[in-house]
């Protein structure tokens, strides 16, 4: 069976799922609900799975199968700005090339755990069947962004994942924060999207086409030709637009501001779209373009820089935030920053291998602080926690592994991840010592909130209320059996990219390869370090991150609660970090309130003004039309009356008639056939 | 010189001989016959048979009198819109003078005289002629207007009109004095001759130009020689109304097209801008000032003033185009109002006037045809497709842009657009507001007759004007 | 067979006013059989112009087909001259699917003087597919104006408190364009006989009298004098800016659609703005080339401020009906900003996005209406929380909300992208601009769903809401497919439109498809030719 002609139908499976759950779901049992959202996501695991292996048989150069199912656009032709003619014609078409595989396997593979972790964590929860047709709808349209072959399909799958995030975080929409968080998650993702449509715009109007393959070999015949250059702005432009919209699927500064909200959902979703998957589209996207932000290198700069600043950024908030979720929401935050980093810095397949281990990881701590959170019958506030290690022993267990790995211990994923993207910061060409800097403090940051974290929910005394005590209870396997398979992924999953200078082969690395092939732009020598230099810096991450470990065991493991209260009333910069730094209010302040104020004098200038203008008109002439009738009461009436009594004194012929009015009228006329005579005679020329 | 009278003489005036003649009979059988109705089918009888002969001599052009008469294409399609206005206004009003109670013979011999003196008007090329034939139709129209002699408003109106449109005959009699000075002739070639030898500028010409067109002014009620118009209009008997509103303004528009586009052509330079100035204001000023009318009759009457704005545009463009239009548009505007004012007249009641607006309240649900019927009519003056109305405003904006006169198009169309809102005041009255009173309309035959003519027509003109078209353009290819 | 095929045209037409002529006969009083009869009418007026869709001939598709020329006024020769071309097809279809769902819509919300109100319906949809067949522009003036007088009365009659002024308002206002059209009309007119005498090629093809043959102006565009062009497009472009209704000329659409039934609005929005934009796009271009170039800047810049404008404004309205009317100020924005950046990409997405428009505004209005049925009021405040009550109903008002907002493999993201992919290829700001809108766009509608349809039931009228029934399901479902058929698999679509347009953009733009300057260029030209 040959799954590389097949991959189309890896989304279709859950788009099935999706259709037969949102049509049917409703009169269905729960398990058979469960069963066929799981069944389909695993079905295309499987067909992922094999299209991979089927890949890799494949020599390294040919490493890339694309399918293409029908042609969906085809609006005529249009100029590129190269001159020639070129027809916007958009295929519904699919890639696999090793990018896209790792994705699939990814998205197909930790979704599915994630699907059945769901199972058992909203069994209680009313409208089951429509949780699980979101959860299918947003796999669908996942897949089809990493696997479609153009950057449409790639923004189909773009917007689809937004719909359905906005459909997930407002999945108790009864709540009017869901709402609120749901409908600001996806404007500010529309502002995203804005930049990044006008950039595939661009594309399209520099290229004459959207697919990954042909822009790729266009750019790099413009460069053989030397028709384009390192640094034009063409392309400076279309990766910074591309770039809004990476920020802002992947809440990177200014657009992170909907993430920590979107934690409003269910926390199977936080898990699957807000840390795993959906959140890394950006990323994919930015290294799917490589070709064009290889050449924009002061647009690779912006991204290094803006993924450095947001990592530390929302490190520094997570380091104060009491809701369990909220910590590992900046936590994302802060990773995802480290992958721009890295994609900033021109490693790309760094980038891509933290996106991976993350996925494990942060994925693994969600459904943990989700299986407190249900342990705790939704308590969020890890003040009303503590002392949990006993009662939750699998979670606790595979939540540490996961904070260890996150942390960067050696020898787990997020080590080796973590400290190639540290090590390209400093050592590439476009990397500088300065963001190594930022990389190394967040890595003792990052440390720190998630000892702290997991030293106030499972160690110290328990502030738990005492009638939740009693029913604090490990949850069911559906729940704990994927805790336990991502706790092993993430032990392993680090070593695919087993760094060379422990004399590794980095095979993670040589798979993209033929991805992240670099053009062939004058570049100066690469500068050489020694594999005791590459060591040495990552000595120093790990030594800063223990640091950061023995802060937080100082502060909240060492002492009891009473004593920490001086920690928790730090002054301004801890209210500052409280506050996520007031950005919200300055968005509110800055763009929603002038929108609305903008909206409402509009709207106030359209009745009075535009509408005034309509109107007046209208007024106008009605009033003349009075007013000619006034005219006629008063002023000819006027000098009737007078004419008329004149004449009824003088000629009693005429009083039989005594209206006045003819006397006025042969006035008038006698006006008129004078002002004529004068017109006709002396008015001409 | 020709001799004195010949015979082909007397048959171009047979038509107009034969309403005289029934004219005579009425006054006398009016003292025989008891019921008045029978007078008013001998007279549309009288009608028929003019009309019969008029058909006979269609097509012919000839000019008789020794050229001070024509029975010419124009003059013949001009005599049928009288003798079809005629016909329809005795219609409706063998009914409405019984309700009236003023069902008298003289009455339709008046209209069958005034008749009369409408179709010499149409086939006058001689002041004299013409002159004629103007007093004959106006001595009978102001004795109809007081018709009603026991209502002050008539017989209010009959004197207004009588005094100023005795006063406006004296201008235009003064202007026709300078013509035959300036010419030694009455004729309206020789005076163009004349004409055309002075300069242009020269001021006895341009007098005679500026009285004669006063006096044309004041008979088809254009700015600023109108005011005489709501009155009249109000104060007639609605029938005469009607008839006044179609005929006696063709008429006046048949002897201005004569005299303008012959006898003072020679000075078209001089008289087309201040045409185009009298039409501007007659439109608008109809226009306007009809918005604030809850009269039905007064606001006609300013819509009517409007419309003989709109046709000036005709003589103002004064080529085949605009010379067509003229006749097209009269001949529609004849079934049109005629129609309109056959509602109205069937609004009259004992105990209601049915000329306030309100009196029109929920018509449709009283009378659904009638408001139906009505609503097509309104839609017909307004000028909106597929109605005959439109066929005639197109064709005249159509000579406007033709000849270049843009500016003057543009304020006719946007006129065009502002009668809507007065004619719809009417359909909302009579669609959307709730009925005052339950009682139905008085119908007769005739009525419903002159209705069902008035409709037949608007719409057909409306959808298949091209025979209409045709006549027309036939009626002024040959004449100018 | 044949004969049906070759007046299949006239037979569309004509079909609803012979039913409504039929209509007139029955008893007023018998209200179900003319519901009935006037549903049927109108389905069997869809299914009967369903041939055109498969009888089409798509290699030809900028050729005027399955064409009918009578002679009608041989006086002024105007003939009785019909036929559609890609462009004209997808609008008749639109037309004919459209018609039958606002009947079917107003079964239960009309229950007095419903035999006038289907007459009326009847007829409009009679007056609205002529205007999208004639090859006449006399016939075309005659058909645009006598769909006034039926509009007028549904607005009128059936509307709501303020109904007399929205009626005369849009009455008037629209009067006054189309008697501005008209004298374009007539000047092109009068202008064609001396262009026919000067170039045999042109009298050969469509003689050498006056006449209003549309395809005869076609073929003259190129030697119509600069003047004249700027004068007409001026004319023409009151006309048809008004229909559209574009900034700033759009005061009358909120009253109009506040005041009429829900029916009426559905039929405003989805095929009477189509109208105002048709005109642009089959006389104004490609009669008016240099006078369209001259006026793109205008042109632009009125349909960016409508897209920001409206939407601008919609996002504050108190009252559902009103925001989704000045959603579609921004939305007719957008297609004139296609439009108007005269490339094939722009024109292509124009077309589309008017079909739509036609389709998501169109339900939302039908949408609207199935609330204001149950709770007798539209004012926001007074809702919140339906989607507890009416699930049904919250799914399909979400579908066409994405659908409107522009959301892939829905209906709206094919029209917008590729309008606003055409804008860009001519000037980067003008896509930055649209695209605020669509941002814009999103935040209104997901502000309006959210107060409308989320949250807990504030208000205790809310609780006991019915769900859809069948019928008003069946009146939107088909609305819903095509939304998806046109994001899922707008091929069809754009196979009809392809040569048309090119041949568009190819009259106002000779030069385009051989290398062109950037149409900014163009403009600059088309002054100097001033």
């Amino acid at each position: 069976m040959n799954f590389l002609d097949l991959i189309w139908l890896i989304p279709l499976f859950p788009a099935a799922g999706f259709v037969i759950n949102g049509l049917f779901g409703k009169k269905m049992s729960k398990t058979a609900v469960g069963v066929i959202a799981c069944g389909m996501v695993l079905v295309s695991f499987i067909f992922s799975a094999g299209a991979v292996w089927q890949l890799l048989q494949l020599d390294g150069a040919h490493r890339s199968h694309t399918v293409t199912l029908y042609e969906w656009i085809n609006a005529g032709p249009a100029h590129t700005s190269e001159g020639p003619l070129a027809r916007f014609q958009v295929d519904w078409g699919f890639l696999l090339d090793p990018l896209s595989s790792i994705m699939i396997l990814v998205v197909t593979g930790i979704g599915f755990l994630i699907h059945i972790y769901s199972t058992g964590y909203m069994h209680d929860e009313d409208g089951f069947y429509r949780f699980f047709a979101y959860l299918n709808l947003f796999m669908f349209s996942m897949l089809t962004l990493v696997l479609g072959n153009n950057y449409l399909m790639m923004f189909v799958g773009w917007e689809g994942v937004g719909l359905c995030s906005y459909l997930l975080i407002g999945y108790y929409f009864h709540k009017r924060s869901a709402g609120d968080a749901a409908k600001k998650a996806f404007i500010v993702n529309r502002v995203g999207d804005w930049g990044f449509s006008i950039g595939i715009m661009m594309i399209f109007a520099t290229f004459g086409t959207l697919r990954f393959t042909e822009v790729g070999e266009k750019v790099r015949e413009g460069v053989m030709s030397g028709a384009f250059h390192a640094g034009d702005t063409l392309f400076v432009a279309i990766a910074l637009a591309l770039f809004v919209g990476a920020a802002g699927k992947s809440a990177q500064i200014p657009l992170y501001v909907w993430l920590p909200d979107a934690m409003e959902g269910p926390t199977p979703v936080s898990a699957l779209i807000h840390a795993a998957t959906m959140v890394t589209a950006g990323v994919y996207m930015v290294a799917r373009s490589n070709f064009i932000y290889q050449m924009a290198p002061q647009a690779m700069t912006v991204v290094a820089v803006i993924g450095a600043v947001t990592a530390f950024f929302a490190a520094s908030i997570g380091l104060v935030q009491n809701d369990i979720k909220r910590v590992l929401a900046y936590s994302t935050v802060s990773q995802l920053g480290y992958m721009f980093l890295a994609l900033g810095v021109g490693a790309f397949a760094a980038g891509i291998f933290h996106l991976m281990t993350h996925a494990f990881f942060k994925a693994l701590l969600f459904l943990g602080s989700g299986s407190v959170i249900h342990a705790m019958h939704h308590e969020q506030d890890m003040r009303k926690m503590g002392a949990l290690k006993d009662k939750i022993p699998w979670t606790f267990r595979t939540m540490f592994v996961g904070t260890l790995a996150i942390a960067g211990t050696p020898g787990l994923a997020g080590f080796f991840s973590k400290d190639e993207i540290l090590w390209k910061a400093f050592s590439s060409k476009q990397g500088h010592v300065l963001l190594w800097l930022i990389g190394a403090a967040v890595a003792g940051m990052t440390a720190f909130y998630m000892f702290r974290l997991l030293f106030m929910t499972f160690y110290g005394e328990s502030r738990v209320d005492h009638h939740t005590e009693h029913h604090i209870h490990e949850s069911p396997n559906s729940m704990v059996v994927p805790l336990i398979i991502l706790a092993i992924g993430a032990i392993v999953s680090g070593y695919v990219g087993f760094p060379t200078w422990l004399g590794g082969t980095n095979a993670f690395e040589k798979f993209l390869d033929p991805v992240f092939e670099p053009l062939p732009i004058p570049r100066g020598p690469e500068a050489e370090y020694s594999n005791l230099v590459e060591a040495g810096m990552a000595a120093v991450s790990v030594a800063v991150a223990l640091i950061g470990f023995g802060l937080a065991y100082s502060k909240y493991c060492k002492r009891s609660w009473e004593e920490q209260r001086e920690v928790r009333q730090y002054g301004p910069l801890y209210r500052l970090f409280l506050n996520k730094y007031y950005i919200d209010e300055l968005y509110d302040a800055l763009f929603v309130n002038r929108a609305k104020g903008g909206g409402v004098a509009l709207w106030k200038f359209d009745g009075k003004v535009v509408d005034g203008a309509v109107n007046g008109s209208a007024w106008t002439t009605v009033e003349s039309a009075l007013g000619s009738g006034w005219w006629d009461r008063w002023i000819v009436d006027g000098i009737v009356k007078f004419i008329g009594g004149f004449i009824k004194t003088m000629s009693w012929p005429l009083r039989l008639i005594q209206t006045g009015y003819v006397q006025n009228y042969a006035l008038v006329m006698i006006l008129g056939l004078l002002v004529f005579i004068g017109y006709v005679l002396w008015g001409t020329p | 010189m020709p001799p004195f009278l010949q015979m082909q003489d007397i048959g171009a005036i047979v038509p107009e001989l034969e309403l005289v003649v029934f004219g005579m009979f009425l006054l006398i059988f009016d003292l025989l016959i008891p019921n008045k109705r029978t007078l008013g089918l001998i007279a549309l009888v009288g009608i028929g048979a003019s009309g019969a002969f008029l058909f006979r001599v269609r097509g012919l052009d000839v000019s008789a009198y020794g050229g001070t008469l024509a029975l010419d294409p124009f003059a013949i399609f001009f005599k049928l819109i009288f003798l079809v206005a005629a016909a329809l206004s005795i219609a409706i009003s063998l009914k409405y003078l019984d309700i009236e109670r003023e069902n008298h013979g003289e009455y339709y011999a008046l209209i069958l005289f005034a008749t009369m003196g409408m179709m010499f008007m149409a086939g006058a090329v001689d002041l004299v002629t013409l002159y004629i034939g103007l007093e004959t139709m106006a001595i009978s129209t102001y004795i109809l207007v007081g018709f009603l002699r026991s209502n002050q408003r008539s017989n209010e109106a009959s004197m207004k009109y009588f005094l100023l449109g005795a006063f406006s005959s004296g201008i235009l009699l003064y202007g026709m004095s300078l013509l035959y000075g300036l010419s030694g002739s009455t004729r309206f070639v020789d005076i163009a001759e004349a004409l055309s030898r002075r300069p242009i500028t020269d001021p006895i010409s341009l007098m005679a130009m500026i009285t004669l067109a006063a006096g044309m002014f004041f008979k088809i009620a254009a700015v600023p020689f109108h005011q005489w118009t709501p009155d009249a209009y109000e104060g007639a008997p609605t029938s005469i109304t009607a008839f006044m509103s179609v005929a006696v303004k063709a008429a006046s528009f048949a002897m201005m097209v004569r005299i303008f586009m012959v006898a003072i052509y020679p000075l078209r330079p001089q008289w087309v801008p201040i045409m185009a100035a009298v039409s501007v204001m007659t439109m608008t000023v109809g226009n306007i000032a009809a918005i604030t009318q809850s009269n039905v009759k007064r606001l006609l009457a300013y819509s009517s003033i409007s419309h003989a704005g709109y046709v000036l545009i005709g003589l103002i463009a004064g080529n085949e185009t605009g010379l067509t239009a003229i006749p097209l548009y009269l001949f529609i505007y004849t079934f049109t109002n005629l129609g309109v004012w056959a509602v109205i007249v069937a609004l009259r009641r004992k105990d209601v006037i049915g000329e306030h607006i309100d009196d029109m309240a929920g018509l449709f649900f009283r009378h659904p045809a009638g408001a139906v019927l009505m609503l097509i009519f309104l839609l017909s003056l307004a000028g909106i497709p597929p109605t005959a109305g439109f066929i005639g405003k197109y064709y005249l904006f159509a000579a406007a842009i033709e000849t270049g006169h843009n500016v003057l198009a543009v304020i006719a169309v946007l006129n065009a657009a502002i009668s809507i809102y007065f004619y719809f005041r009417i359909v909302v009255s009579m669609f959307m507001r709730e009925a005052t009173e339950k009682t139905g309309l008085t119908y007769a035959p005739g009525l419903t007759m002159t209705l069902a003519i008035a409709t037949v027509f608007t719409l057909l003109i409306g959808i298949y004007p091209d025979p209409f078209i045709a006549m027309a353009r036939h009626a002024v290819v040959l004449g100018f | 067979m044949d004969y049906f095929r070759q007046h299949i045209l006239t037979i569309v037409a004509f079909w609803p006013l012979a039913g409504m002529i039929v209509l007139l006969l029955f008893n007023k009083e018998n209200k179900n059989l003319i519901r009935w009869w006037s549903n049927f009418v109108m389905i069997a007026g869809f299914v009967i112009s369903l041939p055109l869709w498969f009888w089409f001939d798509r290699d030809s598709s900028d050729q005027m087909q399955f064409v009918q020329n009578i002679q009608w006024i041989q006086t002024i020769g105007a003939n009785y001259h019909v036929g559609i071309d890609g462009i004209s097809l997808l609008l008749v279809l639109l037309t004919t699917l459209l018609g039958p769902l606002a009947v079917l819509s107003s079964w239960d919300a009309i229950q007095d003087r419903l035999k006038e109100y289907y007459v009326f319906m009847l007829m409009l949809q009679a007056g609205m597919l002529g205007v999208f067949i004639s090859l006449d522009f006399f016939l075309f003036y005659v058909f645009w104006e006598v769909m006034l007088v039926p509009m007028y009365f549904l607005i009128g009659v059936w509307g709501g408190p303020r109904k007399l002024y929205a009626a005369i308002k849009f009455f008037l206002y629209t009067l006054f364009g189309s008697v501005l059209l008209l004298l374009g009309i007539l000047a092109l007119y009068f202008t064609y006989p001396g262009i026919a005498a000067q170039h045999p090629e042109i009298a050969s093809q469509f003689g050498t009298g006056a006449t209003f043959d549309i395809l005869a102006f076609h073929a003259m565009a190129p030697f119509l004098p600069f003047n004249l062009q700027y004068w007409i497009f001026l004319a023409f472009f009151i006309g048809f800016a008004i229909k559209v209704p574009m900034f700033p000329f759009h005061t009358w659409l909120p009253d109009a659609h506040v005041e009429a039934p829900t029916a009426g609005s559905v039929i405003l929005a989805a095929v009477l703005l189509k109208m105002g934009t048709y005109g642009f796009l089959r006389f104004s271009l490609p009669i008016l080339p240099n006078g369209t170039k001259y006026f793109v800047p205008l042109m632009i810049t009125l349909s960016i401020i409508a897209i920001v404008y409206g939407a601008l404004v919609a996002m504050m309205q108190p009252d559902m009906k009103k925001l989704v009317a000045y959603s579609s100020v921004s939305h007719m924005g957008f297609v004139t900003l296609g439009m108007f950046a005269l490339n094939p990409n722009g024109v292509n997405g124009s077309i589309i996005q008017q079909i739509n428009h036609g389709i998501s505004t169109g339900a939302l209005f039908l949408i609207v209406g199935i609330i204001y049925e149950r709770r007798h009021t539209r004012e926001i405040a007074q809702l919140g929380g339906i989607s507890n009550v009416m699930p049904m109903y919250a799914i399909v008002f979400l579908i066409m909300t994405m659908s409107s907002i522009g959301l892939p493999l829905l209906n709206g993201f094919i029209g917008e992208f590729t309008i606003v992919m055409g804008a860009l290829q001519e000037n980067l700001w003008w896509a930055v601009a649209a695209g605020a809108g669509i941002v814009l766009g999103a935040a209104y509608m997901l502000w309006l769903y959210q107060r409308t349809m989320l949250g807990r039931i504030e208000n205790p009228a809310n609780e006991k809401l019915l769900d859809m029934n069948m019928r008003e399901l069946a009146t939107l479902v088909p609305l819903i497919i095509v939304a998806f058929w046109i994001g899922l698999y707008p091929a069809p679509f754009f196979h009809v439109l392809d040569k048309p347009v090119n041949k568009i953009v190819a009259k106002v733009r000779p030069d385009y498809f051989q290398g062109a300057p950037r149409l900014n260029a163009e403009v600059i030209s088309a002054r100097e030719r001033r």
